[in-house]
């Protein structure tokens, strides 16, 4: 509770600075602090701060007015390639990527600053979620598995690290997470029996800090391979602790030769940032046969549970259950499905889903819920104070899975096809688990995060290309827009000379909404 | 939210965007420039670091790439500069600039003759085949056309299909498909490539004609190669794997439980079901027939209604085809409407059944032919 309280105050005040001196504040150096406490004119992280809520204090648009909301820029990236990134901005200037492009943009204008494409031939091209920035230098991982270091001003490189060998099968595509005096990323690839890890990066001379190791060495008997890290975590300053979620175990869809929980795939991990050392781990698919990566959003949230105080971390997971961990110890508060869920024999007295050896991959196939894209993903759920609601993207699945001995035990080692899905934005009441108000948004599934701001509004899309505008309260639609084409990132939020944006990518467009400069007041908008 | 509840939402300000989506294909612009970058280029070219590299990374890189691969229209690729212009030519242009190329005087000597072989080396950007590729389907050898489909392969299309073609997340194994049995010469591929699936899932991509006909031939290759070994399993299912059920167990389930005779009859819509559909195919269309068209009634503020086949359903717009073939839609705030969809029957069953309902039901429809 103190963290928030804290963090009201530091925003406040550095909004009545902002008020009356917009421009002094551009440095185009990202310092530790204001990764710590990002000002409202800012979205310096992936998540927008280190509790990846993704939840704004803005608060000129509102449920009142937000029918008014019109498009302030878009920005054509003439790309074949979704926009699958979480933007930044800092200082006015927005930085956003797909595979082997970074683009700097205007935040108000949306004009381009500079553009890097390098091309690779390596790796896979599946999506790219982001920079990462400190001081005046961004970092980028590209799909052949280097980190890169550009100059924030120009997009010139200073540096390339390998991150991962792409010769063995491994990729990347996350937003580094960036903490005191470390840059930590970690590498995907279960197409190959790979170990997953993270690795910490000198931000000034790319020399590996430390690494921490998901699995053991490939090769090593009756243990797992797999549980890459590919989405970017979080971080309790106080705890000094960031958390991540680990990726499915390998071979994927046939378990025999991994017996027991294969720590630490489809996990979360609280590790010591300065060090790597693991301070816990929670499996949340023990032994998992199914595809499931626990990387989804690992969200931080300081409030009550049950009357009393506590340091929590939430996560909907792919495997289609809602967790609520003590943050500090790793232990379970609460563990509910969020929608149809049908591969457990229960909850373990750790909190854990049991799997039910008969929904294992089958020869002649098992009905599995939810599908292998899981009951959500990668897109950001958004965690609301105010109404207590954790907020996400929900596709509730149903699919066969397939495998047998013949498919061996390399790589994918099995099958499996979806037969339907849907796309559902549902508000979990974190203290019950239970589904206080769900929002369906279309056939097979919207693909969009969720943004909330402390107005009450909802941000997200459906599976139509509709950008929508809900009430946070009761999820009824107050707003939306036809964007041309389903989302596959998350919202942002930022508020420059006196003028909130939200910006959302769809297809290859970033689109970026604010409420008429009319209606905002002039004064402050005018003559900068 | 209950989609056959009328939703009375008023959106203000609706701004709908229509974009002529330019879709210039970064393949094709970068034909030729896809290359690794200097840190994973294979032996022969130019090594990272020497003087000529260092003189172009210093001048050049910024606007032509770091790969020479350029950014076209605005700003010419150079890879094969050498073959349009005399070394002559290319000192001008470096000395003198052009257009919006600034001038290097400064380049000169020993850094401007390294700096002109650099120019002349070949392509970083040959593609090649991808070591992993290749590497799941030992004794297979790739080369030209294919080797080149393998390198794009990889890295578009391996996320979903694997690697070697043989399925992976989410795409089904393409060695084992007959789509890709019956394509010559990537006449079938490049439909399915360019227009995508898009109600499976699959999406359009924008390749040349001469991508298109590298994947296709890689696709083969794999196909051929499936055929020898499959290392890793194939990631596929046999008409043989589905054959565990008990068909009369089946016809029960059909009869009763399953309701699935409330719709269906062996002897009517079902008849001979299985001469037209087999193995995976027939048991996902059991299980969920997709594209199945539901029916919609429009009641318009006149009190005319309007029926016909849904054509489109979001939140804010209802759309149907009359019998005629035409199309109409409405904001759905303006009308009433119901939606009859009567495939909603078999998602009511997916929480109901058993994995030997579904293996039992499968025998008793392979009996209808």
């Amino acid at each position: 509770m103190n963290f928030f309280t804290k963090k009201t105050c530091a925003t406040a005040s550095l909004l009545s600075l902002m008020a009356v001196l917009p421009n002094l504040l551009s440095a185009q150096n990202l310092t530790n602090e204001e990764i710590l406490k990002p000002s409202a004119d800012s979205w310096p992280t992936y998540h927008g701060d280190y509790s990846g809520r993704r939840h704004s204090r803005l608060t000129q648009i509102t449920p009142q007015n937000v029918g008014g909301l019109s498009l302030a820029w878009a920005f054509q990236t003439n790309q074949a390639a979704q926009i699958k990134s979480s933007p930044l901005v800092v200082d006015g200037i927005m930085y956003f990527t797909v595979p082997d492009n970074i683009w700097a943009v205007d935040a108000r204008s949306g004009h381009m600053l500079w553009h890097y494409n390098s091309p690779t031939a390596g790796g896979e091209h599946i999506g790219h979620r982001g920079v990462a920035m400190y001081k005046g230098w961004l970092y980028f991982v590209t799909p052949d598995a280097q980190l890169v270091s550009l100059d924030a001003k120009d997009g010139k490189v200073r540096w390339k690290k390998v991150v991962a060998d792409v010769s063995k099968g491994y990729w990347s595509t996350m937003a580094p997470l960036v903490v005191g005096n470390h840059v930590i990323i970690g590498a995907a690839g279960d197409l190959d029996n790979l170990p997953g890890y993270i690795r910490s990066f000198d931000p000034d001379t790319g020399e590996v800090q430390w690494q921490w190791d998901s699995t053991p060495p490939a090769g090593t008997p009756n243990q797992t391979t797999g549980g890459t890290i590919w989405m970017t975590g979080t971080y309790d300053p106080d705890l000094n602790l960031v958390y991540f979620g680990t990726g499915n175990p390998t071979p994927v869809l046939s378990g025999t030769n991994r017996p027991g929980d294969d720590l630490y795939t489809c996990s979360i991990v609280a590790l010591n940032p300065d060090t790597g050392k693991l301070v816990w781990g929670f499996s949340a698919s023990p032994h998992d046969t199914h595809d499931w990566d626990a990387i989804e959003v690992p969200v931080l949230v300081d409030a009550d549970f049950h009357g009393q105080p506590r340091k929590m971390l939430m996560q909907s997971s792919r495997n289609g259950y809602f967790f609520v961990l003590d943050r500090a110890t790793g232990k379970s508060l609460l563990t509910a499905p969020f929608g149809p869920v049908n591969w457990t024999s229960g909850i373990d007295a750790q909190g854990r889903p049991i799997p039910n050896p008969a929904k294992e991959p089958a020869p002649d196939g098992r009905l599995i819920a939810p599908d292998e894209g899981g009951l959500t993903n990668y897109r950001s759920p958004s965690f609301d104070p105010k109404t207590g609601l954790f907020i996400v993207d929900a596709h509730p699945s149903w699919s066969i899975y397939f495998a047998k001995p013949a498919d061996g035990q390399y790589g994918w080692a099995g099958a499996d096809y979806g037969l339907w899905g849907k796309g559902v934005i549902e508000a979990i009441d974190y203290q019950t688990g239970k589904i206080r108000w769900s929002h369906e948004v279309g056939p097979n599934g919207s693909g969009a995060g969720v943004l909330t701001t402390d107005s009450g509004l909802t941000f997200t899309g459906d599976a139509h290309g509709n950008l929508l505008a809900l009430a946070t309260s009761d999820g009824k639609t107050l707003w939306h827009a036809g964007l041309g084409e389903a989302m596959q990132t998350s919202p942002i939020t930022y508020m420059l000379d006196g003028r909130q944006y939200v910006v959302m990518g769809s297809g290859s467009v970033l689109f970026s909404w604010a409420l008429p400069q009319t209606e905002v007041g002039g004064g402050v908008a005018s003559g900068k | 939210m209950n989609r056959f509840r009328r939703i009375g939402l008023t959106s203000l300000a609706a701004a709908l965007i229509v974009l002529q989506a330019t879709q210039l294909s970064i393949y094709a612009a970068s034909n030729g420039g896809r290359s690794g970058n200097p840190s994973a280029q294979q032996p022969g070219s130019t090594a990272t670091g020497s003087p000529g590299t260092d003189s172009y990374t210093a001048h050049c890189a910024t606007c032509h790439g770091e790969n020479r691969e350029g950014n076209p229209p605005t700003v010419p690729s150079l890879l094969g500069v050498k073959q349009r212009l005399t070394d002559q030519q290319i000192t001008t242009l470096v000395h003198n600039g052009k257009g919006q190329m600034p001038a290097f005087p400064e380049v000169q000597q020993a850094e401007l003759t390294a700096l002109l072989r650099y120019l002349g080396t070949p392509a970083i950007a040959t593609p090649k085949p991808e070591p992993a590729a290749t590497a799941s389907v030992p004794g297979s050898h790739v080369s030209g056309p294919s080797a080149a489909g393998g390198a794009i392969f990889a890295k578009d299309c391996g996320f979903c299909h694997g690697r070697d073609a043989m399925g992976g997340e989410s795409g089904p194994d393409l060695t084992s498909s007959r789509l890709v049995r019956t394509d010559r010469g990537g006449d079938k591929i490049s439909d399915v490539v360019l227009n995508g699936r898009i109600d499976k899932g699959m999406p359009a991509f924008k390749f040349s004609s001469e991508e298109l006909l590298q994947i296709a031939a890689f696709i083969h290759a794999q196909e051929a190669a499936a055929a020898v070994v499959k290392k890793g399993g194939r990631r596929g299912v046999e008409v043989a794997d589905l054959q565990t059920g008990n068909a009369e167990a089946g016809k029960q389930y059909f009869d009763g439980a399953g309701g699935c005779v409330k719709c269906h009859s062996a002897t009517g819509d079902l008849a001979g079901i299985a001469n037209r559909y087999e193995g995976l195919q027939l048991e996902e269309r059991m299980l969920y027939p997709r594209g199945a068209k539901s029916q919609v009634t429009v009641k318009l503020p006149s009190g005319d209604k309007i029926a016909g086949v849904l054509a489109y359903q979001d939140e804010f717009t209802i759309g149907l085809r009359d019998s005629s073939g035409i199309y109409h839609s409405w904001e759905t705030s303006q009308v009433k409407y119901v939606v009859d969809s009567p495939v909603d029957a078999h998602v009511e069953l997916f929480s109901k059944y058993t994995d030997a309902d579904i293996h039992n039901l499968m025998a008793y429809l392979q009996t209808m032919r």
